[in-house]
């Protein structure tokens, strides 16, 4: 065992006891509760996991380098998506996303991508899928997407800014194209020294991106006519849309 | 007089947002269909004693509405009812049952929450709204009388199926398409309910709470009198399994409540056969399905500005009273926040 497990480990037992008054309007608390080696196609990890206060939802921390006690240490929020990171979903972007994270922060000294439970609740996945039906019948708006659940940014902060802190990491560079989640996080107390812009490669299934223009509402159709749903709250940019 | 917001539907959910608004200094009208408040969350008098007809108790684990509930005057309140659960049936609400749920009742009934949330608020009782249509900058209603309403921002406060009703009043407004679409996804479940009244020494039952598993009719039959202090009758609540009761709901009473005694009978031995009295009542739209949750209310503005709000307990997770109480109050705060 190397110090870096030692170190997550020790996590682990003082976050036994843990309490405080929460974050965000939830006050949503979160503890450390294991750690585990992971190694991936993407690189040496480890894997984080947290419990919290709230729900049953599983949030978890995939760690690459020594990050605790560490500054300016690259980090991403990825919101899960069953559909897009598993099952290969091109509604959205979801698992370009993720790969491009992980594959940057695997090459990099060290780094964090937050991975926060969504779809835990069996509900909020039907719920995803009946988002899905209204948009397969041309009807999408804000205000059904909202009571569908269909993404709860706030929480996602919240969770996000206290997984953080209870890693004990100095502060961040934050990989987004958002730049108005870095005062979410600030908000919470997280010193965010600086944004790291999240840039997708090309690929066959971005490409549309780079061919088409968004409509004036943001949105964007592929080639089979599919919208693109932004479920990270994080607009897409794939290299090449900038110049 | 026109107001800031009309609020169709006396239940938690409305009586909850109006409670809301009316704290921020609106001016609030609440109109309901019924002669009592609190809508499915009922409680009837027989010679004085309360009894339930909807929900048994209180479940939940939200701060804000278990403050709420500790905010209602002049009740007893029975803390950890039920005490005795017997049956290995499902409970109406997944999780009410559960280790970190807090449970409680009242003696004085459960109708008692919702009169407490109407203090101090304008409701306009036997008030049974016909339809709505938007006008300049508001909303009219109409109810099925003649009576006219106007106001700027409108609550829909009721049963799922009753708003989708209402919704389909409005002539078709591009903003709600997606609205009426998403709730065209979702449905209530009815239940057909009998409460039979026997002589206080009919029976010395071991729970409070009975979920069968073996009848094919019975979801949950309650000793409602448990609750009480010195009961006049012995009291149980027969509730009816939900495709039980969609089979019968548009049959005569004097067809399905006798069939629901019966299969009280075979589940707790003849003496329950021969009440003194039985009451039924018929709930069309009891409650959401447990597969039927929205993670909050629906807002939606209007080309004129007006907004239209939608809450109840398929508009927040969990169903039940606490997403009732939940959606209206969420409601009334985003509503705030955009004025």
């Amino acid at each position: 065992m190397n110090t870096m497990d030692a170190k997550l480990n020790e996590l682990v037992e003082r976050d036994r006891e843990h309490e405080c008054p929460g974050f965000g309007p939830d006050r949503v608390c979160v503890r450390i509760v294991a750690v585990a080696k992971l190694p991936s196609r993407f690189g040496d990890f480890r894997v984080v996991a947290f419990w919290n206060n709230r729900d049953q939802k599983d949030h978890i921390a995939i760690v690459h380098g020594d990050v605790i006690g560490a500054e300016d240490v690259p980090t991403r929020l990825h919101s899960e998506c069953l559909t897009g990171d598993v099952l290969g979903s091109l509604r959205c972007d979801c698992r370009d996303q993720l790969e491009t994270a992980l594959q940057r922060i695997g090459a990099l000294e060290r780094g964090v991508v937050l991975y926060l439970g969504q779809e835990g609740r069996g509900i909020d996945l039907a719920n995803k899928i009946r988002a899905y039906a209204l948009q397969d019948r041309g009807l999408d708006t804000v205000e059904a997407n909202l009571a569908l659940g269909f993404r709860d940014d706030e929480r996602d902060y919240a969770v996000a800014s206290h997984m953080l802190l209870s890693l004990g990491i100095g502060s961040i560079q934050l990989m987004t194209n958002n730049p108005d989640k870095i005062n979410q996080l600030t908000k919470y107390g997280v010193k965010v020294s600086s944004r790291l812009p999240h840039l997708l490669p090309p690929n066959p299934h971005n490409q549309f991106y780079l061919e088409t223009k968004a409509r004036r509402s943001g949105h964007y159709i592929d080639f089979s006519g599919t919208p693109h749903l932004q479920e990270q709250s994080d607009p897409v940019l794939v290299e090449g849309m900038l110049d | 007089m026109p107001q800031d917001t009309i609020i169709i539907g006396a239940g938690i959910a409305g009586l909850a947002c109006a409670r809301g608004l009316r704290q921020a200094g609106r001016s609030v009208v609440v109109l309901e269909r019924a002669r009592g408040l609190g809508g499915r969350c009922a409680t009837r008098r027989f010679e004085g004693q309360p009894v339930d007809v909807g929900p048994m108790f209180f479940h939940g684990h939200e701060p804000g509405f278990l403050a709420a509930l500790g905010e209602v005057p002049g009740v007893t309140v029975l803390e950890g009812w039920p005490h005795r659960v017997e049956g290995n049936g499902p409970p109406c609400q997944p999780g009410a049952l559960d280790d970190f749920t807090r449970r409680f009742t009242f003696a004085e009934g459960m109708n008692a929450f919702a009169k407490h949330l109407a203090a101090g608020l304008e409701v306009r009782n036997q008030t049974d709204v016909a339809r709505i249509q938007p006008i300049a900058a508001g909303f009219e209603v109409i109810a099925a009388d003649g009576a006219v309403f106007q106001g700027r921002d409108l609550v829909l406060a009721l049963a799922l199926e009753e708003t989708r009703a209402l919704l389909d009043t409005l002539p078709p407004v591009p903003e709600l398409a997606s609205v009426r679409a998403l709730l065209g996804m979702f449905f209530s479940v009815p239940c057909l309910t009998v409460i039979a009244g026997y002589p206080p020494d009919a029976r010395e039952l071991p729970w409070d709470l009975l979920y069968p598993e073996s009848s094919e009719a019975l979801q949950l039959i309650a000793q409602d009198s448990a609750k009480r202090r010195d009961p006049r009758f012995l009291t149980l609540v027969c509730q009816a399994r939900p495709r039980w009761s969609r089979i019968r709901l548009d049959q005569p009473m004097v067809d399905w409540s006798p069939e629901l005694i019966e299969a009280a009978g075979a589940v707790l031995g003849p003496w329950a056969l021969r009440p003194l009295w039985t009451y039924p009542h018929r709930w069309r739209h009891a409650r959401v399905d447990r597969s039927c949750e929205l993670a909050g209310p629906v807002q939606v503005t209007l080309a004129q500005g007006q907004t239209l709000g939608l809450a109840g307990d398929v508009f927040a997770a969990g169903g039940g009273l606490q997403a009732a109480w939940l959606s209206g109050t969420r409601l009334a705060n985003s509503m705030k926040e955009k004025a």
